[in-house]
């Protein structure tokens, strides 16, 4: 206590080291001031470190040849995570949509990765290819070719070079023209809107409807055509009159000939390598439990009016796994090769309509270009997911299931690498996943219902791009709708009782209308840097509304519409005028104890919540609707699930989308259409340099 | 002028003395670590970096530091007047200017340990633990720096000195311990609500919003937070700024530091004469 004492001798001392500290302190301070912490340059990362945003890298197109995308890295001044763009255009196309830097502050540095050594040129299908990337350069220090024959799979794409030299001599080569970067940020490109991802929806509903009717069309031209020339004999095959089994009726069959299966029970199996009609009334086809009871391998065959059972019970090929094979490969020979009702393989056109299977392994196996329309299909799987397989599995094969059931089982319907596949108005119940899509992309999954999937309604792995899934009504089950990939529509969902009612892991995506009711959890963000707009969504009597996994803060709203938060309006406040964070404990309680809203009134949350939305990229690990909706977006929907009792609901989301689409108020779910209008203008804006 | 040193040098050894005997503001600064830390905790942007973390405190901050400089200085000047001992003070050869400059240096330590110290501890605590959610991917820290935190820091002295200054005329112009508290509160509203309140008033009576950076830079807390915008938050932000006058902001505070020192050598020097003036006009209104 003596050096304390201010009468002390050592005083004089401690007041020499005190005013030293002082001038340090100042200068220190002094020296803060002087430095300008937003000049700080970062060196690159290796890109897979990057947290990825943009086009999918795992398109078929790219994941199968030489195929590449010109990749940006991006440093923000508030997001803790370094961003990596596949297409520097993602990169350019995101500084015009102001939403990024309301997220995550201005970029700091920006790296392309450029080809000069490379040995950069365009593949046959007109994509940009390289050998490799050779250096990661600042943005501003290449120069690009723009306008070249090189495209990424979503349309134009812009090729970065560290040497002038040698982007004249790309463009020399493959045509375009070199821009520095101030030209390719001012530049526009074609990117995806929330109008881009909602017109996926009708639009592959409608090509699915083309599929069934040509399906119909080819199987009933064939019929009616036999019938009519009958009279020949060869073209209508009956089996029991004119062969003894299925299998020789369909051996002996010429080509667009019809099988017709009186009703019985027939203890065979059936090899069906022409195109024929297989019509059957009530007829049954008892396997002999091994290997698959029917396989097509001809185009253009139509199975109808048949039950199937006496399937093996191989569910996939043990042997198949290559030592030095991929997963991916892996699980195609694999899954690819067991037992199921029905096993089609290189058999495009094949209609399947009015079938039903019971089956240990999988109901429908289609494979290798198998491309299938699937109506009024009835699988019987395991009751235990564990003893069964797929109610369908395709392979490489584009296949459209509607007006289907299926029970028990693995997944109801599962489907790898099966681009463009539509899943409709089909009801799943007690699956392991209902739908389970793996590296498929382009597919539509529609009103469909889904009851006690022990692990989820409909689960997309693997990062493809441009799925859309609308208007499912998922109920019971470990979760809703647990999409990854990149560039999704999610709308129009009602997903009640379910562990999880929906994740955003979909990028660069559009999560709208979906309601979820008494769900554990009903939203959970899970991709570390947010960039999906989640909006017009409707949230009631979750157990937690939403949760976050790691990552900046997450803003689910867009402009001033928000979702629709039950308990976000309790209290004295106007209703949606106060934000609401679903994350935070005072908020998360407000829909279940209403003292939380005098809570959520004092000084203290007040302070704390009244700056939180500042610096959002710097936040971590939370959710925030800066303008939750006082009301539901769809009640009727609410009331509906919150009904143990109620059909499956199914929104018409195809007249509302069509409505939404053309209409001209702003109101229409978000700024769509000022953003689309810009787009249109901005040639004219860049004609007078930019706003 | 040795002179006039040695004894500014004793005054301030006196009430340097009767600082560290006061034990209360130890408690004051382990109560105020506690409530920053508590603020950190549950604000959650601590938990990513210093730009966050300022952004969970500012609004504390604005009432906190405030609190503590009156708690700290109302009854600096009060207690020597009140008990006569300044009068036996000034019989030795201490000027009233001596001795304010004294007292207003061993106040201005005791404010700085109990408000720095806690501050640059939580700054410490940032530093040594916010991190990054997850390290699966490649992080950086963007313009987040502990640079920006010392900044903040480098804001805490002059906004706590202009009301600090600003307590010590509380304490020379009250006549007893009561009234310095009932003054000092008085004040402590005043100053946080009443200069942001007289700003939107004359927003609602007309005056242009052009003029907010200047009107906003006349009171210590207005002229505190938009600095804090300007120089730690804002460079978050596309380098913009304007959030205040910048120039005008630290001439403000700075402005309120000399005043206030300046009002209270006043009182003390004619306070006398103000006493008899002014209870000739309480005399005369209590007819």
């Amino acid at each position: 206590m003596a050096i304390l004492d201010p009468y002390g001798d050592r005083f004089g001392r401690l007041l020499v080291a005190v005013a030293v500290l002082a001038v340090l302190a100042g200068v220190a301070t002094a020296g803060a001031y002087a430095a300008d912490p937003s000049t700080a340059t970062p060196a690159p990362v290796a890109y897979d470190d990057a947290v990825e945003l943009g086009l999918s890298s795992e398109t078929d197109e790219l994941m199968a040849g030489s195929a590449r995308i010109p990749r940006a890295q991006v440093f923000y001044s508030q997001l803790q995570y370094v961003v990596g763009y596949n297409g520097v255009e993602s990169f350019a196309a995101s500084l015009d949509d102001g939403r990024t830097e309301r997220q995550f502050g201005y970029p700091l540095v920006v790296y392309v990765e450029t080809f000069d050594g490379g040995n950069p040129g365009v593949t046959d299908d007109g994509l940009f290819e390289a050998e490799r990337s050779t250096d990661w350069v600042p943005a501003d220090e290449a120069t690009y070719v723009a306008e070249s024959a090189a495209h990424s799979p979503a349309g134009e794409t812009v090729v970065p070079f560290a040497e002038r030299t040698n982007a004249e001599l790309f463009a020399a080569e493959h045509g375009g023209r070199l821009l520095d970067w101030e030209a390719v940020r001012d530049r526009s490109f074609d990117v995806d809107s929330a109008a881009t991802a909602r017109s996926m929806a009708p639009a592959r509903w409608a090509a699915a409807d083309r599929r069934i009717a040509d399906a119909e069309a080819s199987a009933g031209d064939r019929h009616r055509g036999n019938r009519s020339t009958s009279a020949g004999g060869d073209a209508l095959i009956v089996v029991g009159e004119d062969a003894p089994t299925i299998d020789a009726a369909a051996a002996a069959a010429p080509p667009n000939a019809t099988v017709v299966v009186p009703a019985g029970t027939y203890e065979e199996t059936v090899d069906v390598n022409e195109s024929v009609v297989i019509a059957g009334d009530g007829a049954r086809i008892r396997g002999d439990g091994n290997g698959s009871v029917i396989t097509v391998r001809a185009p253009n065959v139509t199975l109808s009016g048949l039950s199937i059972d006496g399937v093996g019970n191989r569910t996939r090929d043990p042997e198949a796994a290559e030592e030095d094979g991929t997963w991916d490969t892996n699980i195609q020979l694999g899954y690819g090769h067991g037992d199921a009702g029905i096993r089609a393989i290189d058999a495009p056109g094949l209609l399947v309509d009015d079938v039903a299977i019971e089956t240990n392994a999988s109901g429908v196996l289609l494979r290798e270009g198998s491309d299938a329309v699937l109506r009024d299909l009835r699988v019987d799987g395991s009751d235990d997911w564990r003893d069964g397989f797929m109610g369908v599995t395709g392979m490489e094969s584009r296949v459209t299931v509607v007006d289907s059931r299926f029970e028990g089982g693995r997944d109801g319907v599962y489907l790898h690498r099966a681009d463009g596949s539509v899943i409709r108005n089909s009801t799943f119940v007690g699956n392991r996943y209902g739908t389970h899509l793996m590296y498929t992309g382009d597919a539509l999954i529609a009103d469909n219902a889904f009851r006690n999937a022990e692990f989820g309604g409909i689960t997309v792995m693997t990062r493809p791009s441009g799925n859309a899934i609308v208007g499912n009504d998922v109920r019971g089950s470990g979760a809703g709708i647990q999409a990854s990939g990149t560039r999704s529509y999610v709308g129009y969902n009602t997903l009640a009782d379910n562990g999880l009612g929906f994740s955003t892991s979909a990028r660069g995506s559009l999560y709208e209308r979906n309601v979820a009711v008494d769900n554990e959890v009903g939203a959970h963000a899970t991709t570390v840097v947010p960039s999906s707009r989640v909006v017009a969504n409707d949230f009631v009597g979750n157990e937690v509304h939403a949760e976050a996994g790691p990552g900046a803060l997450r803003v689910w709203a867009v402009g001033d519409r928000g979702n629709h938060w039950e308990g976000a309006s309790v209290g004295l406040h106007e209703p949606g005028e106060r934000a609401y964070r679903p994350t935070s404990p005072v908020d998360a309680a407000l829909h279940r104890e209403i003292a939380a809203a005098a809570l959520r009134e004092s000084p203290a949350v007040v302070l704390l919540d009244r700056l939180r939305g500042t610096v959002p990229g710097a936040r971590s690990g939370s959710v925030v609707d800066p303008s939750p909706a006082p009301k539901p977006h769809a009640p009727e929907r609410i009331a509906a699930a919150t009904d143990p009792d109620s059909e499956p609901v199914h929104p018409d989301w195809r007249r509302e989308l069509d409505h939404t689409m053309n209409a001209h108020d702003r109101n229409a779910t978000d700024g769509t259409r000022s953003r689309l209008s810009n787009v249109r203008t901005r040639g004219l804006v860049d004609v007078g340099g930019r706003r | 002028m040795r002179d006039r040193i040695l004894a500014v040098d004793t005054v301030f050894r006196r009430e340097l003395a009767t600082v560290l005997r006061t034990p209360g503001y130890g408690v004051l600064a382990v109560g105020l670590l506690a409530l920053l830390g508590g603020v950190v905790a549950v604000g959650g942007g601590a938990a990513t970096g210093f730009v966050p973390a300022v952004v969970d405190l500012l609004p504390v901050t604005e009432v906190v530091v405030p609190l503590v400089a009156f708690v700290v200085g109302y009854r600096a000047l009060l207690v020597d007047a009140d008990s006569g001992e300044l009068a036996v003070i000034r019989t030795y050869p201490v000027g009233v200017v001596g001795y304010v400059a004294g007292v207003m240096l061993a106040r201005s330590l005791a404010f700085l340990a109990v408000v720095v110290v806690p501050y640059a501890m939580v700054g410490g605590f940032v530093w040594a633990t916010a991190a990054p959610d997850t390290g699966i991917f490649a992080t950086h820290s963007g313009v987040d720096s502990p640079l920006l935190y010392l900044r903040f820091l480098g804001l805490l002295v002059p906004f706590g000195a202009a009301y600090l200054s600003l307590a010590t005329v509380v304490s020379a112009v009250a006549s007893s311990r009561r009234g310095a508290v009932a003054l000092a509160v008085l004040a402590l509203v005043g100053g946080v609500l009443g200069g942001d309140l007289a700003v939107l008033r004359s927003l609602a009576t007309g005056t242009s919003p052009s003029a907010i950076p200047g009107l906003l830079a006349l009171t210590p807390n207005g002229a505190f937070r938009g600095l804090v915008f300007e120089e730690v938050v804002g460079v978050a932000f596309a380098p913009q700024g304007g959030f205040v006058d910048v120039g005008r902001a630290i001439g403000s505070l700075l402005g309120w530091t000399v005043v206030g020192i300046a009002v209270s050598t006043v009182t003390l020097a004619y306070g006398d004469r103000l006493e008899v003036l002014l209870e000739g006009v309480r005399a005369r209104l209590a007819e």
